[in-house]
């Protein structure tokens, strides 16, 4: 919308207690950051959520747990016109735990893609699977001619 | 590497492989350099049309067109080396001339044998029509000869076998082939090239079987095993570490992989030592 509306969304954002703190780099980051703290801790209901400022990125990042006791995840929010090196989600992954690389839109839909070291075997597909008869592939032939 | 493959068995050293360049693409074209390049865990891709079924492409038959990364990982293991080019005209005109005197003598040994089943196709008519007289004897006598001088055997009945095992197609001999080789000098040295190689060869060296991946979107497809068993679990994507990616095609290069079942792999070689891998999957948090 206008630009008057933007700007008092953008000054209540700033005016949050968790925004107040994080004043490292670059601010359209932040908001990022910002947008993925409320979903994480409003939305999704997570544990634990707790930002973390890294000097060599010039990023904020979030440390996680889905529910309590469970799996720590570092979380890095990025807006998505952004670019980024393979070093700096090395940085993240240093951290020791597993990364959720969260992507924000302009329209601040969020994307959260999981990132591992190592090489990781995906999940084969379900079965049971049903192998089609003579006839079935025959007629699919016939049709395919 | 040894340790994953049958390690009770002796391991004769690999035997070098013939290469064959047109342009600049690494073609094997004899059966044993296939299978050799096979054993080692290369797969490269087949390029040619098997005569029996031309008019499609899911079977196709040799040669073989090896990756830049195998051709040179065979290279540094110094397990191939380039085969001359041979003189097309002076092989043309010798296979000319051979396949000329073999039709010749075709027709020959043909002309002969039509000549034979003329004979007792006539004396078969003439002895059943008349019993067995004098007179009729001499008769077919008669005609046996003016068959015998008159007889030809027309060209155009000749039968032409034509085989499709495709014949003439083995090099000149081994050894003297492998003397006259020599390494052809094509190295481009980029680093995208580069890291796609160091790629290469660590995933290679555990055992994995790679295949190009343009269908994906990647630089290789990763098989725990030999493509012909195995589905592909990874599309590996070479970059250097403090190359820059866009992040939508971070996202891109997920979801395709989400949709085929694969699991992408950035990877990316290290200064110090090991290559580094980083596996892309969907969270699952909608």
């Amino acid at each position: 919308m206008s630009g008057a509306s933007d700007g008092a969304e953008a000054n209540w954002i700033l005016r949050h207690p968790q925004m107040k703190e994080l004043q490292v780099g670059d601010s359209e980051q932040i908001h990022a950051a910002f947008l993925v703290y409320m979903d994480l801790t409003e939305v999704r209901r997570w544990k634990e959520v707790s930002c973390v400022k890294i000097p060599d990125l010039q990023a904020v990042l979030l440390e996680a747990q889905e529910k309590d006791g469970g799996p720590v995840y570092t979380v890095l929010p990025l807006p998505v016109h952004q670019s980024l090196s393979h070093r700096s989600i090395r940085q993240a992954l240093d951290r020791g735990f597993p990364l959720l690389l969260c992507a924000v839109a302009s329209d601040s839909t969020l994307v959260y893609q999981r990132m591992t070291d190592g090489l990781v075997t995906p999940v084969p597909p379900v079965g049971p699977f049903e192998d089609e008869g003579r006839r079935q592939r025959r007629k699919r032939r016939q049709q395919q001619r | 590497m040894e340790a994953e493959l049958q390690p009770q068995e002796e391991r004769s050293p690999a035997p070098v492989v013939g290469l064959s360049l047109c342009d600049s693409a690494p073609l094997l074209w004899r059966l044993q350099d296939l299978k050799a390049v096979r054993s080692e865990g290369l797969v490269g891709a087949l390029l040619g049309s098997l005569p029996r079924t031309p008019r499609q492409n899911v079977r196709l038959g040799r040669p073989l067109l090896l990756l830049p990364e195998e051709e040179r990982l065979l290279g540094e293991r110094g397990g191939a080396a380039a085969l001359p080019a041979q003189n097309q005209e002076a092989a043309g005109g010798e296979l000319q001339q051979r396949y000329t005197e073999e039709q010749q003598r075709s027709f020959e040994e043909q002309s002969v044998l039509a000549l034979e089943d003329r004979k007792s196709a006539l004396v078969r008519a003439m002895t059943s029509s008349s019993g067995s007289d004098p007179a009729s004897d001499e008769a077919l006598q008669h005609r046996l000869l003016d068959l015998e001088q008159n007889f030809s055997f027309p060209r155009s009945a000749l039968a032409v076998q034509l085989s499709t095992a495709r014949a003439g197609l083995s090099h000149c001999p081994e050894a003297r082939a492998f003397l006259e080789a020599d390494w052809p000098i094509r190295a481009q040295r980029c680093p995208r090239r580069e890291a796609r190689f160091q790629v290469f060869r660590d995933l290679r060296g555990r055992g994995f079987f790679l295949t190009s991946a343009g269908k994906f979107g990647g630089d290789f497809l990763v098989y725990p095993g030999d493509p012909l068993r195995f589905h592909a679990h990874f599309i590996a994507i070479c970059l250097a570490l403090d190359e820059s990616v866009c992040l939508l095609d971070v996202l891109c290069a997920a979801r395709l992989g989400s949709n085929v079942k694969k699991t992408v792999l950035l990877c990316s070689p290290a200064p110090d030592g090991p290559v580094r891998y980083t596996s892309l999957q969907w969270s699952g948090m909608v």
